[in-house]
Formats: structure tokens, C-alpha cells, sequence
């Protein structure tokens, strides 16, 4: 820093001067996120405010929106099977650590130089690519209880499998095994991303110290995938609120007495089966404020322990 | 300065790309219709579902009407069935409705009120469109008033009328010495469960039952035996549930008993379509429900199969349903004539009927024609024209074809697993079900009058 | 693990009727490629490929280019407000699709967009917020310092972004390209909504539209084989990016 006779204007330089800097880094952050926030206003704000509206409304889908107030949402409370199927929505949220901690060790598996390892990375990825109803198709008749493929190979084992898509007891880990099943692939190959990041000098001075393999997994490989896990974690719940396209070609009415329907499933029902557009829209509302808060907290939750790397 | 322009270029040239590829995708969608309005040639677009064989026989249908109608185009617009009603209404609320397309019976309704379906009963009836050679069950299925439907003015064209009969595997009666089935008299309930006594059995000697009389899925065959013992979902003026009434507690329960108390049925498989129709198809089950739509695969079924009356329970005649699928024509269509005119076409021209049968996908909507094919009665299955006494006769329309919505009969069957399992009786489920379906009905009720206004 | 996978390639080789057989064939008897050969000789197969290659190609292309600078922003800029910005934009997926659907197709119907691929790849050139995401976590295991250092060298933003951040997060831009080229190619839903023609249809519309009314009228070996057929694609650029994934250097010492 200079020293200046006139110590006003110096200060006043220095000040103008720093808020320069920030905001020469301000613009050029505005504009690197200029376009994604243009596409989020046109394409998912606009939409969703008009949604919005129609929860206030008796819409049908194809004639007017004429305005009922907070009557849907009042309706929303009272519905048993809103809240059996917001309580089914959640239960299938337990596969996502399953998922996860398979996947995680799969990758690690498989980032190593072991023979083979692109035909399995491929094999596990396989899955994740196939289009969603040829998969939900091939487990619906896995799942058969007669013939399916899962009951056979429980035969092998002397087991007799149930009737796994009809038995109120057995759908909905049906359907998380097989949402399991198709999820591996997917966050393996993020960790497999995730894990080639850890910069090699960490692992060559843990060696040095005298770190075992495990140790060097469990206190670098782990944490410092943290911010991977933290992403898959948030958006598996996400994607998990609006499980709907496997529900509805797995169980097209809803599973036995609604045991596997979910809350995206129940409310596209009731908008194009029912002629209940407006009352859609409200459960939409809802089911989008829940996911906000609960992706809300995790932001700040994750805000205390995360760490960067200087 | 100089990484703020770079940046802003960047940005610039970014958004003016995707500007231009917008402009660009716009202006060619601009010029496609521009052209189609351009020339003297009108297009119809026409929406429809189904197979391939289904495609082709309405191809001849079109071809034949474009040969009768030149200077008109028409598109087919081909949608995977399971998301029909979404794209349609998604068209609805885009202002882009197809002018001729597939409307479902209990649709009607709400698409009327709703001012998306034309008027065409003076048309119709006006033209050479002969009403009386077709299903009565079909035409009625599409008229409404304002208030019901099957009376009233014309809305739609059938497509199709499917008559949901029962069939039976000829070749299993013959091996275990059963006299077969009389066409003409239908079994009572208690003839059925004698029957299926013998027909369950362990044919290949190895201890384990292998072969039984029935797999009925609840939601497709309760009707037949609700109805034929007198008790019906609905009152006359479809006001109110009546499940609750002696005669449908006895029909349910028998159906129920028939798998608990009887075991005539396979036992996991608790009635799934695909297991039990599987198991038809390999000729271990004895009685199985066949519409139209099965004749072409069941064409290479092991055994001969043959078509029955239901059984009827205390009425003495037997019931079932009549499902069918409708032609209609948007209001909004900008050529009415010609709109109109192709969905008599499709519902009623004699190339497309005679194909849509030949592929074995449907009965023919023209009685003549249709009398002319059940006449075969030499061709599997023998029985034709069991089919045709179900449109013309005993047949009915589902319950909810006739109500707005189907929430309130969606409501019967969510939670009615417990009854088929033996742990709840036919009656306390009944009782229990009724106030929450009639609950439903109401809602739907105002829906309807609010609609209407 | 691939069992069902398997099922479906045996299924494709079936004949119509062998498809419901009990007990369940594994190998296909009669053993029948006729499938296949129905398959090709559909005209739609082809122009249903072309279309889904033009609709994910341009997205995945353009819209990596919007998203990864998004991130970057996110990660290592300063801007006021900036979380609550991201957190917004994540709202973005928040919202159940079928509620938002009808909406958006309303808005695309009233600018004549139907039936064409526009509104299957113009949203998504605009970025897509699960990769911005992923790419800000994956980020932050790039220290701060070297972007500072790059600053007072006398760097544009741009170069930084460039020179710097895209090589270093390679492996992360390479996962999320072959997740979305796969998303948008799997993609039924928009598509079957918006696309009439059948020489617009994307190969996942083609697909379905073979599924008939009754399931018993079904060809099931069609389906599976144009589904198999599907798959091929994906599965080469999953093949191609993942040694990307593997074998990119990554970020060696560094001299804090």
C-alpha cells in the first residue's frame, strides 16, 4: 500500500478500488450463471407458478380454472390415501444408504487395476442405461410368483417365494430391490468420478506413515468423497419423492390395498384419471414444500461439516 | 476488461445460438403448417391407440376414404395406450385437439360438458350411415343427454364393442370324461362348483394338483356373477352404491369361496391376469374369460376352446360386460364435414371392418357382417355368436361408464384382497366399503353438475 | 446382476407365443431372429434413432458447456446471494414432473413448438442443475488457491475456467455427460407428449407406441428387441467416456 499525503483519498482509492475487485468477480459469477437461471424462469418458474395457481382452482385438466380457494388443500389433509402414499413414498427412501454404501465399495473395487474391470464397471452399468419400462416389464415378470426369475433361484435355495408384486408384505421391498438394482450403476459411477479426485500425495504420506488399506479408505478415501455422497444423498431423495414410472407399470393400480403406490403415482391418478387437475396440482405444492425443507436442512446441515481443500 | 468481454461474448454468442436454433425450430414448425393451409389440401389429424394389425386395418379404412374424398390428407397420430388420456388432455389444454380420435365410454361425459366433443347426430343421421345395421349397445354408448349416458344425442361412433365371454377348454372335458358345457343353458352356481371339482385334479399322478377349473381376476369377472344374482353397484338413477345389499354380499362371497372354500384355483397366483391367463394358455385351467381381442392369439392355443354363457346365480340368467371404445370428433375441428365422414369411415367402412376381423381383433360392428361371421361355426371358436347374444342381449356396460369419474368404483377394489383371501367375509367388507364408495360417488356427482353449468 | 438383461435379449429371440410359455424358456425355442428383421424393416426404427440422437446429442453438448461454467461460478466465485440462487435452481427438479407438465406443454403449444424436437432440447441447453450440482460438490476438492494464484496472475475468468477447472474436474463432466445423454435418450414422457408425427418420434416413443391395447396382443420379442436395440448407443458412449473417467490425471501435489 501506498502511503498518501491525503489520506482521504487514498482511503477512499483503496475503497473504490476493492469493491472494484469484487465486483469485476461478481459480474463474471452473474453471467457464468446467467442462462441456467433463465432456463430455470422459463421453463420450471413460469410452469410451476401457473401450477401453482390451478391448486387454487377446480380445474379439470381441460376446461376452466375457476377459483376454490384453499379448498383442495384442505381436502389434501383429510385424504387417507395422500398420506398413505406420502408414508409409502418415504419407506421406499430406504434403499438409497443401501444403495449407496454398495455402490461406494463397488467403486472402490473397482478403480483399482484388477483384471477386468471395464466389462464390470459395464455389467453394473448396464442396468442404469436400459430404458425405465423395458426394466420395469423384465422385473414384473421376475417378480412373478408362479415362474418369475426371483422365485426360481429362491428355489434353488428351498425357499417359496411369495407372490411378490401382490402381497401387501412384499411390494414395496420388490420395489426397492429393484430400484436398488438400477441405481448401483449410477452412483458407482459417480464415486468412481468422485474417487480419482483424491490426490495421490495423500495416500503416498499415509503409506509412509504406516496406514493400513483400510485406514487409508476409512480417513481419505471416505471424507473426501464426502461432498459425492452429500450430492448423491439430496438427489436420490429428490428423485425418490417423484418415484412414479416403476410404480406404474410394476403395480398399475397401486399395489394390494395401495401398498406400493406413491405419492407422484397417486396424484397423476387423480389428475388424468380423475379429472382432478387442480387437486394434482396442490399435492404437487406439497409434496414440493416437504422435499424444500427436507433438502433445505441438509444444506445446513452439511454446511458445519464440510471442509475444503486449501 | 478483457475477461469480461471474453465472458460476455461467451454468454452473447451462447444465448444467440439457442435463440437462433428457437427461431429456427419455430419457423420450420411456421412452415410446415403454412404449407399444409397453403394448397387446397385439408388435413385431418387422427389420434389412435392399439397394435400393429389394429394400424394396418385402419390404413385400408383411410386409404379407402381418401380415395373417396380427395384433396383431404389425413394424419395418424399413433400413441402408446397407457399414456393416451394424458397426450389427449395435454392437447386439450393446448388448444391442439386432433380431429378425429379414440374416446373411451366413460369419458363421454366429462369431455361433453367440457365442450370438446361435437354433435354429430344430425349428420349421422342425415347420411347414408345405416344406425340399424349397427350394435345398438355400440351407438348408445356414445349418445348423451346433458345428464346420462346411452340417451340422447350422438357424441361419438363405436369403435369397436368388446363382449366379455367365458370360455372353456374343450379338449380338458373331453380327457377327463366331463359332458361338455350346453351353449344355450347356463350352469348354476352350484353346477359350476361341481364341475370345477372335477376339472381340478392331479392328472399326471405325481401328488400335486396341476390342473384347476378357474383363475378369474376379480376386477374383470365379479361383475358376471354380481349381476346375474340381482344386486348391481348402482341404483337405477346412479345415485347411489348398492354393494351393500344380500345378493351382492352372496355373489362375492361365492366368488371369494370359489378359491378359499372350494380351491379351485391356483393357489399363489391370486389371480393376476398374466399368471392365470399363462396357465389357460397351457391348458391347465378349465374356465377362463375370452374376448375379441384374445381370438387371434388363442389361434395357437394346444386345445380347442369353445364360448359358454356365465353362470347365473339366483336370476337364472347369466350377465357380463360389454367394454368398447369410441370414435368422436373434436368441436373444434376446422373441417367438419370431412371429420365427421372419416369417423363413419373407421367405425363402419366394410374394408376396415372385414380386415379389423379377419386379423381377429374385434367383432364387426355391422350386424350383417357380423351374423355372416358367427354363422362359421365350423372355425374355433364354435360358439361365434355367444359373443354377439352378449352385445345384443345380456350384456352390460361397466359400472363406471356411466358416472363421471371412476374414483368411487376404483375404491371397490383397493382394498378388497382380504375378502378373496378368506380373512374378511364378503358382508363386513361390504358394509364397510359402501359409505366410502358412496362418499366418492357424491363428489363425483357435484364434479358432474359443476361441470355442466 | 444382469439376469433380467438376459431375459430380455432371450425374449427378442422368441416367437410370439414362446414369450408367455410356462415353465419360462431361457434359451428361445424355436430360436428365431424374426424379430429383429420385423424390427428393421419398420420405418420408424431409423428415423426414431436419428431423432434421439439429434435431441440428446445437442443437449448433452450445449447444455455441459452452460452447466459446467454455472458451476464453476458456484464453486469458486464470489457472489452475493449465490446459495440461495443454487438452492433455488434446485428447486427446479423439486417439483413433481406431472404437475408441471401440462403447464409447460400449454406454454410450448401457444409458441407452436408441438410436434417439433424443440422442447425436448431447448430446456435443456439452458443447464441442467443435478450436473451444476455435481460439478459444484466435485469442485470443492479443487483448492481455492489455485484459483486465487491464477487471479493474481493476471487470468480472465474465463481462462481460469478453461484452463484450469476443466481439466481438473474431466472426470466429473465425463460421469454427468453419460448420465444425461442417457437420461435424454431414455426420455418417453416429454417426448410422447409432444411429438405426433411419426417421422419426429424419438426411438423411445417408437418403442412404446408397439404396445397394444391388449397385452395379449403385444409383440413382446418386438419390444424387446427394439429395446435391446436401444441400448446399444448408450452403452458405447458409456464405454468411450469412462476411460475418460479412469484415466485422466488427476490433480497431483499441489503446492499449497
Amino acid at each position: 500500500m501506498e502511503v498518501s499525503e491525503k489520506k482521504t483519498s487514498a482511503t477512499a482509492a483503496r475503497k473504490i478500488k476493492k469493491s472494484n475487485l469484487y465486483r469485476d468477480e461478481h459480474r463474471a459469477a452473474f453471467l457464468f450463471i446467467l442462462i441456467p437461471v433463465i432456463g430455470f424462469i422459463l421453463f420450471s418458474m413460469i410452469p410451476f407458478l401457473i401450477s401453482l395457481y390451478a391448486s387454487f382452482t377446480d380445474w379439470n385438466g381441460i376446461g376452466q380454472m375457476n377459483f376454490i380457494g384453499l379448498k383442495n388443500y384442505q381436502n389434501l389433509f383429510q385424504d387417507k390415501y395422500f398420506w398413505q402414499t406420502l408414508s409409502n413414498t418415504f419407506y421406499m427412501m430406504i434403499g438409497i444408504p443401501i444403495g449407496l454404501l454398495i455402490s461406494f465399495l463397488l467403486a472402490s473395487a473397482l478403480s483399482r487395476k484388477i483384471v477386468g474391470k471395464t466389462i464390470f464397471r459395464v455389467i453394473y452399468y448396464i442396468p442404469v442405461v436400459s430404458s425405465l419400462a423395458a426394466i420395469s416389464i423384465l422385473w414384473q415378470w421376475a417378480y412373478n410368483g408362479d415362474f418369475g426369475l426371483v422365485n426360481q433361484v429362491l428355489d434353488l435355495v428351498g425357499i417359496e417365494g411369495p407372490n411378490w408384486l401382490q402381497n401387501v408384505s412384499t411390494v414395496k421391498p420388490a420395489i426397492i430391490i429393484m430400484a436398488v438394482w438400477k441405481g448401483v450403476g449410477y452412483s458407482m459411477l459417480l464415486y468412481l468420478a468422485a474417487i480419482q479426485s483424491v490426490p495421490r500425495t495423500f495416500y503416498e504420506a499415509a503409506e509412509l506413515d504406516g496406514a493400513s488399506a483400510f485406514q487409508r479408505f476409512r480417513y481419505i478415501t471416505w471424507p473426501m468423497v464426502k461432498p459425492i455422497t452429500f450430492f448423491l444423498i439430496v438427489t436420490n431423495i429428490i428423485g425418490g419423492s417423484q418415484l412414479f414410472t416403476e410404480v406404474n407399470i410394476m403395480t398399475p393400480t397401486g399395489g394390494p390395498q395401495y401398498a406400493s403406490a406413491t405419492v407422484v403415482w397417486y396424484l397423476w391418478r387423480q389428475a388424468f384419471s380423475n379429472w382432478k387437475m387442480g387437486y394434482a396440482s396442490a399435492i404437487s405444492v406439497v409434496l414440493g414444500i416437504i422435499i424444500f425443507i427436507i433438502t433445505a436442512l441438509q444444506f445446513y446441515m452439511n454446511r458445519r461439516s464440510s471442509y475444503k481443500l486449501d | 476488461m478483457i475477461n469480461r468481454k471474453r465472458l460476455f461474448t461467451t454468454t452473447v454468442s451462447i444465448a444467440s445460438i439457442l435463440t437462433l436454433a428457437a427461431c429456427g425450430g419455430g419457423g420450420d414448425a411456421a412452415t410446415d403448417s403454412g404449407a399444409a393451409s397453403g394448397d387446397d389440401s385439408k388435413t385431418l389429424t387422427f389420434m389412435f391407440r392399439g397394435g400393429q394389425d389394429e394400424q394396418k386395418a385402419y390404413e385400408s379404412a383411410i386409404a379407402a376414404y381418401e380415395t373417396d374424398n380427395p384433396g383431404v390428407d389425413v394424419e395418424i397420430i399413433a400413441t402408446d395406450p397407457d399414456q393416451y388420456d394424458t397426450k389427449l388432455q395435454a392437447s386439450i389444454a393446448g388448444n391442439d385437439i386432433p380431429d378425429v380420435f379414440y374416446i373411451a365410454q366413460g369419458d363421454v361425459m366429462a369431455y361433453v360438458d367440457n365442450g370438446i366433443l361435437m354433435d354429430i347426430t344430425e349428420e349421422v343421421e342425415n347420411s347414408d350411415f345405416d344406425i340399424a345395421n349397427v350394435w345398438e349397445f355400440g351407438i348408445d354408448s356414445y349418445r348423451y343427454d346433458g345428464k346420462n349416458v346411452g340417451e340422447g344425442n350422438i357424441y361419438g361412433l363405436p369403435k369397436d364393442v368388446g363382449p366379455f365371454a367365458l370360455g372353456y377348454n374343450k379338449t380338458m372335458f373331453e380327457e377327463m370324461g366331463i359332458p361338455l358345457p350346453d351353449v344355450d343353458v347356463p350352469y348354476t352356481w352350484d353346477q359350476f362348483v361341481e364341475v370345477g371339482k372335477q376339472l381340478t385334479a392331479d392328472t399326471d399322478g405325481n401328488g400335486e394338483v396341476d390342473q384347476w377349473a378357474n383363475g378369474f381376476n376379480v376386477a374383470w369377472s365379479l361383475q358376471a356373477f354380481v349381476w346375474s344374482n340381482g344386486a348391481d353397484f348402482l341404483n337405477e338413477d346412479k345415485t347411489k352404491v348398492t354393494v351393500d345389499t344380500p345378493e351382492f354380499a352372496e355373489a362375492l362371497q361365492y366368488f371369494a369361496d370359489l378359491q378359499n372354500v372350494h380351491e379351485l384355483t391356483p393357489s399363489i397366483a391370486q389371480a393376476q391376469t398374466l399368471d392365470t391367463y399363462q396357465r389357460w394358455m397351457n391348458g391347465e385351467i378349465g374356465f377362463f374369460p375370452v374376448g375379441p381381442w384374445d381370438m387371434s392369439t388363442y389361434a395357437g392355443l394346444d386345445f380347442e376352446y369353445d364360448l359358454i354363457p356365465w353362470p347365473a346365480g339366483s336370476t337364472g340368467v347369466p350377465a357380463t360386460f360389454v367394454g368398447s371404445l369410441g370414435i368422436a370428433v373434436a368441436d373444434s375441428t376446422e373441417y367438419k364435414d370431412e371429420a365427421i365422414e372419416l369417423a363413419m369411415y373407421l367405425s363402419t367402412s366394410e374394408e376396415g371392418q372385414q380386415q379389423l376381423v379377419d386379423a381377429q381383433i374385434q367383432i364387426p360392428n355391422l350386424i350383417d357382417m357380423a351374423n355372416e361371421w358367427a354363422a362359421d361355426t365350423e372355425s374355433v371358436p364354435n360358439n361365434k355368436k355367444e359373443f354377439l347374444d352378449i352385445v345384443s342381449d345380456y350384456g352390460r356396460p361397466m359400472p363406471a361408464a356411466s358416472t363421471y369419474t371412476a374414483e368411487w368404483y376404483d375404491e371397490f377394489f383397493i382394498n378388497i384382497q382380504p375378502v378373496l383371501d378368506g380373512d374378511q367375509t364378503a358382508a363386513d367388507y361390504l358394509k364397510a366399503v359402501q359409505p366410502r364408495m358412496q362418499e366418492l360417488l357424491d363428489a363425483s356427482i357435484m364434479q358432474h353438475e359443476q361441470a355442466a353449468k | 446382476m444382469i439376469a433380467p438383461l438376459l431375459w430380455m435379449i432371450s425374449t427378442s429371440l422368441k416367437d410370439k407365443s414362446g414369450v408367455f410359455s410356462l415353465p419360462p424358456q431361457w434359451i428361445p425355442d424355436p430360436f428365431i431372429t424374426d424379430a429383429y428383421t420385423r424390427l428393421f424393416e419398420l420405418d420408424q426404427l431409423w428415423s426414431g434413432v436419428k431423432n434421439s440422437i439429434i435431441v440428446s446429442f445437442s443437449v448433452t453438448i450445449i447444455g455441459t458447456i452452460t452447466s459446467s461454467m454455472a458451476a464453476f461460478s458456484f464453486a469458486k466465485l464470489r457472489l452475493p446471494f449465490k446459495n440461495m440462487i443454487f438452492l433455488l435452481l434446485l428447486i427446479g427438479i423439486m417439483i413433481p414432473y406431472p404437475s408441471i407438465m401440462i403447464p409447460q406443454f400449454v406454454i410450448f403449444s401457444k409458441i407452436g413448438w408441438v410436434n417439433t424436437l424443440l422442447p425436448l432440447i431447448v430446456p435443456g441447453m439452458f443447464g441442467n442443475i443435478t450436473m451444476i450440482f455435481f460439478l459444484r460438490q466435485y469442485l470443492s476438492n479443487v483448492p481455492d488457491s489455485i484459483v486465487e494464484a491464477a487471479k493474481i496472475d493476471g487470468a480472465n475468468y474465463f481462462q481460469i475456467f478453461s484452463k484450469l477447472i476443466v481439466p481438473a474436474i474431466k472426470p466429473a463432466i465425463a460421469a454427468q455427460f453419460i448420465l444425461w445423454f442417457m437420461g435424454a435418450w431414455n426420455d418417453y414422457l416429454a417426448p410422447l407428449l409432444y411429438l405426433n408425427s411419426p417421422e419426429k418420434q424419438t426411438l423411445q416413443v417408437v418403442i412404446a407406441n408397439l404396445n397394444a391395447s391388449y397385452a395379449i396382443q403385444t409383440d413382446y420379442p418386438l419390444i424387446m428387441a427394439a429395446s435391446v436395440i436401444s441400448l446399444i448407443p448408450v452403452l458405447t458412449i458409456f464405454i468411450i467416456f469412462q476411460k475418460q473417467i479412469i484415466e485422466s490425471v488427476a490433480l497431483s501435489a499441489v503446492k499449497g
